[in-house]
C-alpha cells in the first residue's frame, strides 16, 4: 500500500506533495484549535498516533495465507475525525519511513494523499452515513474499515498508472487494479473484521472513552460536516 | 528490543541511529546529503547512477556507519524483492515496442521499452532507498525534530511528533509483553483466536494509551505545562569543509546524470 522510495518519478512525488499539503495545514489548524481549547488533547492526540503507528506494525493473517499490516485509518477516522488524521497520519508515515523503512521520503505526499487523506475520509463519511440510516456500529465500522481500505488502493491505483501510463493510463489502471483485487480485497475485510474486534471490546469496556472523544473533537465534526451536508 | 517479538513486531532502526560510526558528524550534514543524494537518484533519466548512488551509499552505511552487512542486507530485503517483482511485471506488461523475449504463454513478451522502464524504476529504487537508509541509521530522531523545528515546522506538529515518538516505544513493549503472555495461553493457536486475541491487544492498548494520555497531561501540568514544549538545544555548525565536500559530491553525481540522460541499458 505504501508507494516505495524511488518509485514515482519527481513531477508526481512534486504534485502529490503539492495536493496533500493544503489538506494537512487545514488539519493542522483544525488540531491547533482543539489544543488550544482543550490543552488536555495533545497528549491524546500523540497518543493516538503511537497507538496507529503500533497497529500497523501488528501482522495480519489473511486468508490468503500472506500477512499484511492494519491501517489503523478506519478507526482513527472514526473515532477523531479525518482532518486530525491526516495530520496524524503524516506523522506517522515519516516514522514508518524512518523507523521500518515502509514507503519514503520523496513518495510521502503521495502516500499522504492516499493513506492519511482518501482512506479515513472515506471511512469517515462511511461510518457517519451508516449511522445515520441507523445501521449497527459494529457494521458502520467494518464497513467503514473495509471502504476506507479499498480506496486507499482505487487511490494508489490511480497514483501508479498516473506516473505510468503505459500505453494508456486506462489500461495500466486496470492491470494495477487488478493485482490489488487479488491480495488486498481479503486484506482489507480482515482489517474490518478486526477493527470490529477492537471496536466492540472498547465499547463493552470503557464505553466512556468514546462518549468523551465526541467532545474532543465538535469543531472537527462540525467542520466536515458542513463540506458533506448530505451524510453528516 | 531488536530481538523481541520477532515474529509478531517490525524490527526498528532506531538503535541503530543511537549507535552508528558517524552519530557525532553534524546532522545537517547528515540530513542534507541523504535528502540532495535521493533527488539526484530520483531525477536521473539512466539506471547508471542511481545504481552508482547504491553501491557508494551502500558503502558509506556498512564501512563508515559500522552498520552491521547482514543487518542492512534484511533491512533492505524486503523493498528490494518488492522492487524485482516490479521490474518483471513492468517488463513483461509495459512494453508498446518490440519484444525481446518471447515467454510462449498467453503472448506475453518481454519488451524494450518495458525493460528499460522496469530497469530505471528498480534502480531509483534502489538508490532512493539506501539513501532511506542511511538516514534511518545515522540520524537519531531527536536531532530530524530540531531540524524540522530549524525548518518552520508548525510547533504543534513537531510535539505532537515528539511525543508519538516516545511513547512509540513505551507501546511497543506493551504490545509485545502482551503478545507473550497471550502466545503462552496458546492465544494465537488457530485463525479465529488469533483474530480473537489480536482484537482483545489492540483494544486494550488503546485503553491503556488513553488512560497514559490522559495522565500524562496531568503530569505535565503539575510541572508547569503551558501549552508548548521546550527542548535543549545545542547547535554545531555544519563546517566549511563539510559544505565543499558535499558539494562536490553533488556537483559529481549530477554532472554523470548530465553526461547519462536517457541512457538506457538495452
Amino acid at each position: 500500500m505504501h508507494i516505495m522510495e524511488g518509485f514515482l518519478p519527481w513531477q508526481w512525488c512534486l504534485f502529490w506533495y503539492i495536493i496533500a499539503l493544503p489538506v494537512v495545514a487545514y488539519g493542522v489548524i483544525q488540531i491547533k484549535k482543539v489544543t488550544d481549547e482543550h490543552p488536555e488533547s495533545k497528549p491524546l492526540l500523540a497518543i493516538t498516533g503511537a497507538f496507529i503507528f503500533i497497529l500497523s506494525s501488528l501482522k495480519l493473517p489473511s486468508v490468503t495465507g500472506s500477512t499484511s499490516h492494519p491501517t489503523g485509518n478506519g478507526l482513527g477516522a472514526v473515532l477523531f475525525g479525518p482532518a486530525a488524521v491526516s495530520v496524524l497520519g503524516a506523522i506517522v508515515l515519516v516514522f514508518q519511513a524512518l523507523l521500518l523503512a515502509h514507503g519514503g521520503i520523496t513518495t510521502l505526499g503521495a502516500n499522504i494523499v492516499s493513506m492519511g487523506i482518501v482512506g479515513p475520509f472515506a471511512a469517515w463519511l462511511v461510518y457517519k452515513g451508516i449511522q445515520k440510516v441507523g445501521g449497527s456500529p459494529s457494521i458502520g465500522i467494518f464497513l467503514a474499515a473495509v471502504i476506507g481500505d479499498w480506496l486507499t488502493y482505487v487511490t494508489t491505483a490511480v497514483q501508479l498508472s498516473l506516473a505510468f501510463p503505459v500505453p494508456t493510463f486506462g489500461s495500466a489502471f486496470v492491470k494495477f487494479i487488478l493485482i490489488y483485487a487479488y491480495t488486498q480485497v481479503p486484506l482489507a475485510i480482515a482489517e474490518g473484521l478486526l477493527t470490529v474486534v477492537i471496536f466492540d471490546y472498547i465499547i463493552k469496556l470503557r464505553p466512556d472513552i468514546l462518549r468523551t472523544l465526541k467532545v474532543i473533537g465538535p469543531a472537527k465534526t462540525g467542520e466536515t460536516a458542513e463540506k458533506s451536508p448530505e451524510v453528516a | 528490543m531488536i530481538n523481541s517479538g520477532e515474529e509478531m513486531f517490525e524490527h526498528t532502526l532506531d538503535d541503530y541511529a543511537h549507535s552508528n560510526g558517524i552519530k557525532n558528524v553534524n546532522e545537517y550534514f547528515k540530513v542534507l546529503f541523504a535528502i540532495l543524494t535521493m533527488l539526484v537518484s530520483l531525477i536521473s533519466t539512466s539506471p547508471v547512477i542511481p545504481l552508482t548512488i547504491f553501491v557508494l551509499v551502500t558503502f558509506l552505511i556498512i564501512f563508515k556507519a559500522k552498520i552491521p552487512a547482514k543487518f542492512y542486507l534484511k533491512f533492505i530485503a524486503v523493498p528490494f524483492s518488492f522492487a524485482l517483482i516490479t521490474f518483471v511485471f513492468m517488463a513483461v506488461f509495459f512494453g508498446t515496442g518490440t519484444s525481446v523475449l518471447n515467454l510462449g504463454i498467453f503472448n506475453l513478451a518481454v519488451t524494450v521499452d518495458g525493460f528499460n522502464l522496469g530497469f530505471l524504476t528498480l534502480a531509483r529504487i534502489m538508490g532512493g532507498f539506501s539513501c532511506l537508509a542511511f538516514l534511518a541509521l545515522t540520524t537519531p530522531m531527536n536531532e530530524i525534530f530540531s531540524i524540522l523545528e530549524d525548518i518552520k515546522i508548525p510547533q504543534i506538529v513537531v510535539e505532537i511528533a515528539m511525543l508519538m515518538y516516545r511513547y512509540i516505544f513505551v507501546f511497543l513493549d506493551e504490545a509485545i509483553n502482551m503478545y507473550h503472555s497471550q502466545e503462552t495461553r496458546l492465544g494465537y493457536s488457530g485463525l479465529k483466536r488469533t483474530y480473537k486475541s489480536m482484537g482483545l491487544l489492540a483494544s486494550n492498548l488503546f485503553i491503556r494509551t488513553w488512560l497514559r494520555g490522559e495522565q500524562i497531561y496531568i503530569t505535565m501540568e503539575s510541572r508547569c505545562y503551558g501549552g508548548s514544549i521546550k527542548t535543549f538545544k545545542s547547535r554545531k555548525d555544519i563546517g566549511t569543509k563539510n559544505i565543499l565536500l558535499l558539494l562536490s559530491f553533488e556537483s559529481f553525481l549530477l554532472l554523470g546524470t548530465y553526461l547519462t540522460w536517457g541512457l538506457k541499458i538495452i
